[in-house]
């Protein structure tokens, strides 16, 4: 790297003088500076992700912290700097106590049905997760076969990924609703009608995520298959091993590292759901309490968030999210745990 | 084989009744089962009890499977879009419940594309102050500003992401890997638990009325699109570089003449790929856009579906408006296929 360095002219007056006349001082200060100089525009070519990253996000998760800790009502404090002023008059943590105390008959605040019901949801809705990557493990698999048009398959598969997810959940709705082109296929309602329980309006929702997310997933596994060492292969195949055990004592390891990052990346995303089942089911009567049985089932955790920022209850919105951001931080944690585990065996 | 001729010419010789007998047939039935079997597995080229397997068959057999069942993924993610397009052109609800691959109806009276009209219209009146001289245009006012969203910041957040790229692959300055892991760590932070501190000062300093908060932010460029960026950096040579640095080419000079011509798959696959996540984002429009004069098109979309979600009779109309917000992503991803699979494909198996 120095040795680099030192053959970088910034000027040719500077390179006849090192080359000349320059003492060995001089030399050593003409590395520093272009060392000074790597330095400095290197931290310029960050300089806007990195001032992007602290102000969008960063300093914005330390205000909502914050945020979270005060009474801001947006339908009765005007401004933003009257919200911010004061903390909560019942104490700092008065919503992170709210969202886990049960809901009483006399005054007793409380919303954890809502919590957990939420929370439930958007777990129930991860089932699309493993589901969606065995089947994208599949048709890598099948893809990855010598065949022809596999490029054409590939195209294929990624269309739904690429569309929007609006128009694909109002499709979805006229396509799984009542007289819908399934229903009348399977003969089972999904959404609305006869027999339409919120699980299988949950079911919908899995089924328009996965058949969504199919397609990203399979070009990961695809790229991931393609990149496994072919020797290995060649060696366990002289070695007497079949198909199957050289998919899983040879394959599946060196497609681990994708198999991971799908993974994380899947929970973080999925956590977060919440456009498929607004559209879906048409908005939610979330915030709080007001939500009927009905109804409530099947609002995601984000859409809960959403419910309570739309009814101006600031602070209560932002503590709830400040709990979405550390379970998803905990279950990334949890991931990494398992992988760094797995390295030691 | 000879063993079980020999095994059938003596079974009748051995008269022991009945049990003998039975024995003889299921010995000669299993028998016969297995070169049935045998034959039948190794016309499909697998040796099973003895035969001989045939590479070139096996194959033709899983390519078979193979392509059977890809046929039947392939025609799950496609028909639902034929399915939306048929549905777009029937004529009334009724005709759109029962749309298998073409509207038994289409609304021929006004018109094939009768309800693309219908959906535009039913927007203008839904947002009725969204005028331009007089006239409604919140439709393509949608549309304009759906532009603007994906066009001013993709553009600039993926040219500031591509200059992060550059000093995170080929420079060597101080804290480098500290502001990498710095951003990197920014991923985990879900937008949900951020969007309401967000909107707060943007409504402060005035730009959530003017669209203004989504288009800023993005013009910081986004980490996901540097590291890929970055993946794709990583193999290129630097002597390339370090030859321009030879010839006296400042950093600057080497980013914009050297870095960008040669990053340019990476930066067109993640320009795209950027532009449709803008294009399609939803929840980040639905908590910052306060004015109907400022709303991209996903959200007049999910306007239109609620306004008229409970008149089904506008069904119709709601598909073919989902359809015009689908069509130019389609339409890009037919033209950009390659280089965005491509990227995608080359960067994910560098991880």
């Amino acid at each position: 790297m120095d040795n680099r360095n030192v053959s970088l002219p910034q000027d040719a007056a500077a390179v006849q003088a090192t080359e000349f006349a320059a003492p060995p001082v001089a030399r050593k200060k003409r590395i520093n500076r272009a060392k000074l100089q790597e330095n400095i525009w290197g931290w310029i070519f960050v300089s806007a992700l990195f001032i992007g990253t602290t102000v969008f996000t960063y300093v914005a998760l330390v205000l909502s912290v914050w945020i979270s800790l005060t009474n801001y009502d947006a339908f009765i404090m005007t401004t933003f700097w009257e919200g911010l002023g004061t903390l909560h008059p019942e104490g700092a943590f008065y919503w992170y106590k709210f969202m886990f105390s049960a809901e009483g008959p006399f005054g007793v605040a409380g919303e954890s049905a809502d919590f957990w019901g939420t929370l439930g949801t958007t777990c129930f809705y991860l089932i699309g997760i493993p589901i969606g990557m065995v089947l994208s493990l599949g048709i890598a698999v099948l893809m990855t076969r010598d065949i022809k048009g596999s490029g054409v398959f590939r195209v294929i598969y990624y269309i739904p990924t690429v569309a929007s997810t609006v128009s694909i959940a109002i499709m979805w709705t006229n396509l799984f609703g009542s007289n819908g082109f399934i229903t009348q296929l399977l003969g089972v309602n999904f959404i609305t009608g006869e027999g339409a329980t919120y699980w299988t309006q949950r079911w919908c929702i899995i089924i328009l995520t996965v058949w969504k997310g199919l397609g990203g997933t399979v070009v990961l596994f695809v790229a991931g298959l393609n990149g496994v060492n072919a020797s290995y292969h060649e060696a366990a195949e002289i070695d007497g091993a079949n198909a199957w055990q050289i998919f899983w004592r040879i394959t599946m390891p060196q497609l681990y590292p994708t198999i991971f990052y799908v993974l994380v990346t899947s929970v973080i995303g999925g956590m977060q759901i919440f456009a498929e089942p607004d559209l879906v089911f048409n908005g939610y009567p979330v915030a709080g309490n007001q939500a009927t049985n009905g109804t409530r089932f099947n609002t995601p955790f984000v859409g809960f968030i959403y419910g309570n920022f739309e009814q101006g209850e600031w602070a209560h919105a932002s503590a709830l999210g400040i709990v979405l951001a550390v379970i998803i931080f905990l279950l990334t944690l949890i991931q990494f745990g398992l992988d760094s585990r797995r390295e030691k065996i | 084989m000879t063993s079980e001729k020999v095994m059938q010419k003596a079974s009748p010789e051995n008269k022991n009744g009945f049990t003998a007998a039975m024995k003889n047939f299921f010995r000669r039935f299993a028998a016969g089962c297995r070169t049935a079997l045998r034959v039948f597995c190794g016309w499909f080229g697998f040796g099973v009890f003895g035969g001989f397997s045939n590479k070139r068959r096996k194959k033709v057999f899983f390519d078979v499977i193979t392509y059977t069942l890809l046929v039947i993924g392939g025609i799950t993610m496609i028909y639902p879009f034929w399915w939306m397009f048929a549905a777009s052109l029937s004529a009334d609800y009724q005709t759109l419940l029962n749309v298998k691959f073409w509207p038994e109806n289409v609304s021929t009276q006004f018109g094939l594309f009768y309800h693309y009209g219908n959906a535009i219209d039913l927007l203008n009146a839904t947002w009725q102050t969204v005028t331009i001289g007089g006239t409604a245009y919140a439709f393509w006012r949608s549309v304009i500003n759906t532009l603007l969203y994906s066009l001013v910041p993709v553009t600039i957040g993926v040219m500031t992401s591509a200059a992060a790229a550059f000093a995170f692959a080929k420079l060597d300055f101080k804290g480098k890997n500290f502001v990498f892991f710095y951003c990197l760590a920014a991923i985990m932070v879900p937008f949900p638990s951020i969007m309401i501190a967000q909107f707060c000062v943007y409504s402060a300093i005035g730009w959530t009325d003017n669209g203004l908060a989504l288009i800023i932010p993005g013009c910081f460029g986004a980490i996901l699109t540097a590291f890929f960026i970055r993946q794709y950096l990583y193999g290129l040579p630097t002597s390339i570089l370090e030859a321009a640095r030879i010839d006296g080419a400042g950093y600057w000079r080497q980013f914009t003449s050297f870095v960008i011509p040669l990053a340019k798959p990476a930066i067109m696959a993640q320009f795209i790929l950027s532009f449709m996540g803008s294009w399609n984002n939803y929840l980040a429009p639905q908590v910052f856009i306060t004015e109907d004069m400022w709303k991209p098109l996903t959200l007049a979309i999910g306007q239109l579906d609620t306004s008229y979600g409970s008149d089904r009779t506008n069904a119709p109309a709601v598909m073919a408006a989902s359809v015009l917000a689908l069509l130019p992503i389609l339409v890009l991803f037919a033209i950009f296929q390659k280089t965005i699979i491509g990227s995608i494909m080359l960067t994910g198996s560098k991880e």
